[in-house]
């Protein structure tokens, strides 16, 4: 294979473009503040962007075969809170990181079951978990104190060091690992994308089409209730409204990252890149002195950007692989039968 | 550029002549061409995929042609969109309706063009009063009441239904209107109905164009009629001076010419001692299935014809367990079994290679070799979970060569492939469950002569090493020639069933069976 033909394969790949815009942005934002990379600050942008990077991961694979899950945010805040509960009314850190995994489970497990046995929009259903799982954590919230419990065990899940780094950052980095592995090789993966690709044409391979999209569900709850035991961990206080507007940072971290919403495309690692990249923003814009009043606004021009330079990049790979001027449409790519010699499917980022 | 034709005793109010239309390599509209006269009923027909939609969809706007004029009442029309095909006067009721169900008749009627009542030049609020004295006449005459106007569509039955997008056509005085299929789903009274109307339309001037599959509907109410094929006109007629025959003949015709030589029927028997693999008893869903009963033995290829609606897809899709059955019994090697989804057909040793491979068949963003493992992923995988890729692009590669696959490489996208090369990707997705009987849906819908090949062999050579084959395909001359035995569905039902086929073909009596075939299937049992 050419040298053009391995950058073409390369740049292809889910999440390589926006990597490159990451690494682009950490280099503009040390020059701008020399402070960016000293270790405390990386350790501290990290350190809070975790919960919401394993969020991220698990829309990620619900996107990849084509769903949608809007809970995420607020089943996190509630395992956080059921978590914390658990620890508050005596139980020991195991029990208590359990308490939090069960609740995400429970509800991934709910929104799964809703939409592929009663058959009810992925959308709605899990729009209206998402309100569920808020309540149920105001209610837990008023009725018993979840504040400052601070049990050591518990906290040294994020404060603790392994290697001088973070506890959390391993248990994340081995999470992700365990994800990708399990999107791009195993069984239950490749049924994942091929659900997103074309779910009618998987149910005619007899692919059992509902049980993948439950299953994908309760990853994405489960991952939840992994970032809900981080943040009850880091906070050691769970407040009403705790992961409330979490599920579309998660989103707009997933789609950034090169994850297509139309399903079929996706991979773990691009989803953090995605997540990482909007921390990076807010960390920068911190760091500069920016009002956080602004950071709002410049996160939502960040996603609009991001997915643009993605395509524009996308479309320029594939006027290459076809041998046409870049500008054209890439739209016919689809139809053409006898190019793309070069390209292998490209659909996931191989681990 | 007015050109006046001064040449013809009546002028045409449609002339559309030299139509192409390409899609990706296939024509579907070679050069056709079609003259309709003003105020006749003109039926349009021709088997499936002979290019009658197409030419619906040029003259609604819904597909630019590559070629060809289309001239309406002396003047050249250039429709791009269907707001243009409005605009000319060409209107077009298509087989699956158009109307919002929640919508009253009135403003379905006027849909996209409603009237407003307006306040300051500011368009207000639909001005519903308006609306209804303007179509009140031209309801009242289709039977549709005043009260019916303000109710909901989606109340309706068939028939009131089909009536309202008449009414809602001829709202806007159309001088074309195009029925595709319009009888279907109607019952027989309202079929009467429907006709009745029809005419009524043709003694108010308009020039009806009617797509049907229903031969014997024609007489006494089409005035002409053009026969397409293979995107070309064949032929067009007056209707009282021809047959159901005649028409079959030319709808069908060329079939058999164009057939010889592509494959090599090498004739052979079925092994008469093989084991029955699957078994159908009495078996019903609902409005598309009615008491079918057959049984596929291994080493042979059960051929099964029908126009497009007869429910031989249905057929198809209740055996692999993706729809569910009503009533009645499937048993595959003598076991009754209950077949819950696709999953589990293929662990009962059944496969199926889906019509439509593009939207149904093929996983486009998956590789060859992921293509082909995805219905048995276990054959590649260690510990019951884990893909070993390695092991899946071998198998792939194998299977690759065995098939002839023509790809540079398994990991290639099969989206990239020919279409040919993607349905033998499919076939051997099939033959990677080492099946015991796979349902071919037609298989060799839009790819190459030398592919249709390739895939017919695939599918002999299957059978003749023990498998059982049922093979759907619209084209009865390839049936003919790949079947041992063939069955005819229509509306639902097995309406005809043909044994000895190749004996047949032996005799050289192939082209007899093939006539036998396609009066089966285009004709109403009363005829």
């Amino acid at each position: 294979m050419s040298t053009q033909g391995t950058t073409t394969k390369v740049l292809s790949t889910v999440g390589v473009p926006i990597a490159i815009v990451l690494v682009v942005l950490v280099v503009v934002f040390q020059i701008l503040s020399p402070v960016f990379l000293e270790p405390s600050s990386v350790r501290d942008y990290i350190t809070n962007a975790i919960p919401i990077l394993l969020i991220t991961v698990g829309v990620a694979i619900v996107i990849t075969a084509g769903g949608i899950d809007l809970s995420v945010g607020t089943v996190a805040g509630l395992s956080a809170g059921i978590s914390l509960w658990a620890l508050s009314a005596g139980a020991s850190t195991v029990v208590g990181i359990l308490a939090g995994l069960a609740t995400g489970v429970l509800f991934g497990l709910i929104n799964g079951l809703l939409i592929t046995k009663l058959a009810i929009n992925d959308f709605i259903v899990t729009l209206a978990t998402l309100n569920i799982a808020a309540g149920l954590l105001v209610v837990l919230t008023e009725s018993v104190s979840l504040q400052g419990i601070s049990v050591p065990g518990f906290s040294s899940l994020v404060y603790g060091r392994i290697l001088g780094i973070p506890t959390s950052f391993w248990i994340a980095v081995i999470i992700f690992a365990a994800m990708q592995f399990v999107l791009v090789r195993t069984m239950l993966g490749r049924r994942i994308f091929a659900v997103g690709v074309a779910p009618e044409a998987a149910r005619n391979a007899g692919v059992d089409v509902p049980g993948i999209r439950l299953s994908t569900f309760v990853i994405s709850g489960l991952l939840a209730g992994a970032a809900g035991v981080l943040l009850a961990s880091r906070l050691g206080t769970v407040q009403a409204f705790l992961g409330v507007g979490y599920e579309f940072t998660a989103i707009a971290g997933a789609v950034l990252g090169g994850v297509s919403l139309a399903g079929g495309r996706g991979s773990v690692w691009a989803a953090v890149v995605g997540g990482l990249l909007l921390a990076t923003v807010q960390q920068g814009l911190r760091l500069n002195g920016v009002d956080p009043v602004y950071f709002s606004i410049v996160t939502g021009l960040c996603i609009i950007a991001g997915v643009v330079f993605d395509r524009g990049v996308q479309r320029i790979v594939f006027n290459r692989m076809l041998g046409r001027p870049s500008g054209g449409p890439p739209r016919d790519v689809q139809k053409t039968d006898d190019v793309m010699a070069g390209a292998s499917a490209g659909s996931r980022a191989d681990s | 550029m007015i050109e006046e034709s001064t040449d013809l005793a009546v002028e045409p109010l449609l002339d559309a002549r030299g139509v192409i239309k390409r899609y990706q390599g296939v024509t579907a509209l070679d050069g056709a061409s079609l003259q309709v006269a003003p105020a006749e009923i003109h039926a349009l027909l021709g088997g499936n995929g002979a290019g009658k939609s197409t030419l619906i969809n040029v003259l609604s706007g819904i597909t630019t042609p590559d070629a060809g004029t289309i001239t309406l009442a002396g003047r050249r029309v250039d429709i791009r969109r269907p707001s243009d095909a409005h605009a000319a006067g060409i209107t077009t009721i298509h087989q699956e309706l158009s109307l919002v169900p929640a919508l009253t008749t009135l403003d379905n009627v006027f849909l996209g063009r409603e009237t407003s009542a307006r306040f300051l030049g500011l368009k207000l609020k639909l001005d519903r009063r308006r609306m209804a004295e303007h179509v009140a006449e031209l309801a009242e005459e289709f039977g549709i009441t005043q009260e019916d106007l303000a109710l909901p569509v989606g109340e309706f039955g068939a028939l009131k239904k089909r009536v309202v997008e008449i009414v809602k056509a001829l709202a806007f005085d159309p001088r074309l209107l195009i029925l595709d299929e319009p009888t279907s789903g109607l019952e027989d009274e309202e079929k009467q109905h429907l006709f009745g109307h029809m005419r009524r339309l043709r003694d108010r001037g308009v020039s009806l164009i009617w797509v049907t599959h229903h031969l014997e509907e024609l007489f006494g109410l089409a005035d002409t009629a053009t026969v397409f094929r293979d995107g070309r006109t064949v032929d067009t007629l007056p209707v009282a001076d021809t047959t159901v025959d005649r028409l079959v003949d030319l709808m069908f015709g060329g079939a058999a010419e164009e057939f010889s030589g592509t494959t090599n029927p090498h004739v052979h028997e079925a092994s008469s001692d093989g084991t029955e693999i699957l078994r159908l008893e009495n078996v019903n869903r609902a409005n598309v299935l009615r008491d079918i009963s057959l049984e596929v033995k291994a080493g042979e290829i059960v051929g099964i014809s029908g126009l497009a609606g007869a429910g031989r897809t249905e057929l198809a899709r209740v055996i692999m367990g993706l729809d569910k059955l009503s009533s009645g019994q499937i048993s595959v090697r003598g076991n009754r079994t209950r077949i819950s989804d696709a999953s589990h057909a293929y662990k009962k040793g059944l496969a199926m290679v889906p019509e439509d491979r593009k939207q149904l068949g093929i996983l486009a963003d998956l590789s060859v070799a992921e293509n082909i493992s995805i219905s048995n992923l276990s054959s590649v995988s260690r510990f019951g979970f884990v893909i070993n890729r390695k092991e899946e692009a071998e198998r792939g590669d194998t299977f690759r060569r065995r098939l002839s696959i023509r790809t540079p490489d398994v990991k290639m996208r099969i989206g990239n492939l020919s279409g040919g090369n993607q349905q033998k990707a499919v076939v051997a997705r099939c033959l990677n469950t080492e099946p015991a009987l796979v349902i071919f849906d037609e298989p060799t819908q839009g790819i190459d002569v030398s592919a249709k090949v390739e895939v017919h062999n695939l599918i002999r050579e299957f059978v003749a090493s023990g498998g059982a084959a049922i093979v759907i395909a619209s084209e009865v001359g390839e049936l003919v020639e790949l079947s041992h035995r063939v069955l005819v569905m229509r509306q639902g039902r097995i309406v005809g069933r043909v044994d000895g086929v190749s004996h047949a073909l032996a005799q050289g009596q192939g082209e007899q069976l093939k006539q036998r075939i396609l009066s089966l299937s285009a004709r109403s049992e009363q005829s």
